[in-house]
């Protein structure tokens, strides 16, 4: 596997050397019925998997397909060799978040999260629903305001919305 | 045994009769839910925090110290809910110095993580704690005959080491599930495939269709009248996904799909109306009446 440089040159628990060990053999990508779900794209082939897409990519937080990946370990699982090309995929999740390149899904939910406490919108709808049901109303949580004050995460949204 | 009760975000939100369906269901299996007044979101898992780990990680503690000072095991209904939380408890757990970075950006709040408690997902528990014997004599109308393939869900299986639930390669618990209320367990290829609702969510919704489609042919050559699934997200992907999907694949068949709570209902004397089931976007005739003559 051919790994960016600038990329490469990040450190995070020593992946670097697993990734440098990649065959290229493709099968965290290409196994049928046990294999990555962002795979399915029509843009990926068994020559040119998702994996490679993301790991092999020029200006990798910057590679709109980065963002496909699901967590859900096949990948890892499925790899011969112990490379984990979840733990780069989300390490570029990170980076991209920070360069202005995250997509609006996820600083949308991660606004709704940190403003009402629930990752989904809390709609008259729900209420109307709950109420129907007997269920008590819900209530937005605001104490997460203060934790992402304080990690840097309520600055950064700033920065996208400007 | 007494947990405390995390309801996530989606159930309450967009599933609220699932939520009603727990309340009622685990207390009559021995399984007493605390309400805690101010979880939030655990925060959902691939939308946040994979992508701003230390303010996911903080979020995390702080429903975990709810718990904590409540004095109980936390218990999900959710797959992502237990992916994050278990992750973050073990992570806390072990590494001394984030828990104390975390713990800082918590005093905030008020609360602090001490690591006291577990996090169980409610499969979990009721394999494990409650026991499949004592489902099984919960069950007075056991759906014997129903066909129903089950789809355990990404983030309940992997990482194992943490999860602990099933082996990710070759689940089984949720067949023996099934057959502990008198169901028929299938096995099916495309079993451990995702069910694509993150996908779908984040990614491209047509490759989460053909996924879908892929999975959901996989089940019906297998013979399935339904499918059951333990995650809310999948349960979503499996209703309004298929939907969405056997309009765009023209899949010409539908499969209901319940959660396993919903099955266990009808097993305790529920009707379809009394679970729920109106409330679904896939229906089918077949399914109905197969079910109406088992409960009959």
């Amino acid at each position: 596997m051919v790994i960016n440089t600038r990329y490469s040159a990040r450190t995070f628990h020593g992946l670097e050397e697993a990734a440098e060990i990649c065959l290229k053999c493709g099968v965290c990508c290409v196994i049928e019925g046990y294999g990555c779900p962002a795979q399915y794209d029509g843009q990926f082939t068994p020559r040119h998997t998702y994996v490679y897409d993301c790991l092999g990519h020029d200006d990798p937080t910057a590679n709109p397909n980065i963002w496909q990946c699901v967590s859900c370990h096949k990948c890892e699982e499925m790899c011969p060799y112990e490379v984990s090309p979840i733990a780069f995929i989300e390490a570029m999740k990170v980076w991209a978040l920070e360069e202005g390149h995250a997509p609006d899904s996820i600083i949308g939910e991660i606004e709704q999260v940190v403003n009402t406490g629930y990752a989904f919108p809390l709609t008259a709808n729900t209420e109307r629903q709950r109420q129907q049901l007997g269920l008590e109303p819900i209530r937005a949580n605001e104490d997460l305001r203060s934790l992402a004050e304080g990690t840097g995460l309520l600055e950064l949204l700033g920065r996208y919305r400007r | 045994m007494r947990y405390s009760f995390f309801r996530g975000c989606f159930i309450p939100v967009r599933l609220p009769h699932i939520e009603i369906l727990a309340k009622k269901l685990l207390p009559e299996l021995g399984v007493e839910l605390s309400p805690v007044e101010g979880f939030t979101c655990c925060p959902e898992p691939i939308g946040f925090t994979v992508n701003h780990p230390l303010t996911g990680l903080a979020v995390s503690a702080r429903n975990l110290s709810l718990a904590e000072e409540q004095g109980h095991d936390i218990i999900t209904l959710c797959n992502g809910c237990t992916y994050t939380l278990k992750q973050a408890n073990e992570t806390l757990k072990s590494d001394l110095e984030l828990r104390n970075k975390v713990n800082k950006l918590l005093s905030e709040t008020g609360h602090q993580y001490k690591g006291t408690v577990e996090v169980r997902h409610f499969a979990e528990v009721l394999v494990e704690t409650v026991g499949l014997d004592k489902v099984k004599k919960k069950a007075e109308t056991p759906l014997e005959g129903l066909k129903v393939a089950s789809h355990t869900g990404c983030h309940l299986l992997s990482p194992p080491e943490v999860m602990g639930f099933d082996d990710p390669q070759v689940p089984v618990k949720l067949d023996l599930m099934m057959e502990a209320i008198g169901a028929t367990a299938l096995d099916y290829s495309h079993k451990t495939q995702c069910c694509g609702w993150t996908l779908s969510n984040y990614g491209d919704r047509n490759a989460s269709y053909t996924l879908l489609g892929d999975k959901l042919r996989a089940m019906r050559s297998a013979g399935a009248d339904s499918v059951n699934v333990i995650c809310p997200q999948c349960l979503n992907q499996f209703d309004t996904g298929q939907m969405m999907a056997g309009r765009a694949l023209k899949l010409g068949f539908k499969l209901p799909a319940l959660f396993y709570l919903q099955y266990l209902a009808l097993a305790m004397g529920y009707s379809l109306d009394e679970v729920g089931y109106k409330r679904h976007r896939v229906k089918d005739p077949g399914f109905e009446e197969k079910l109406g003559r088992i409960l009959a």
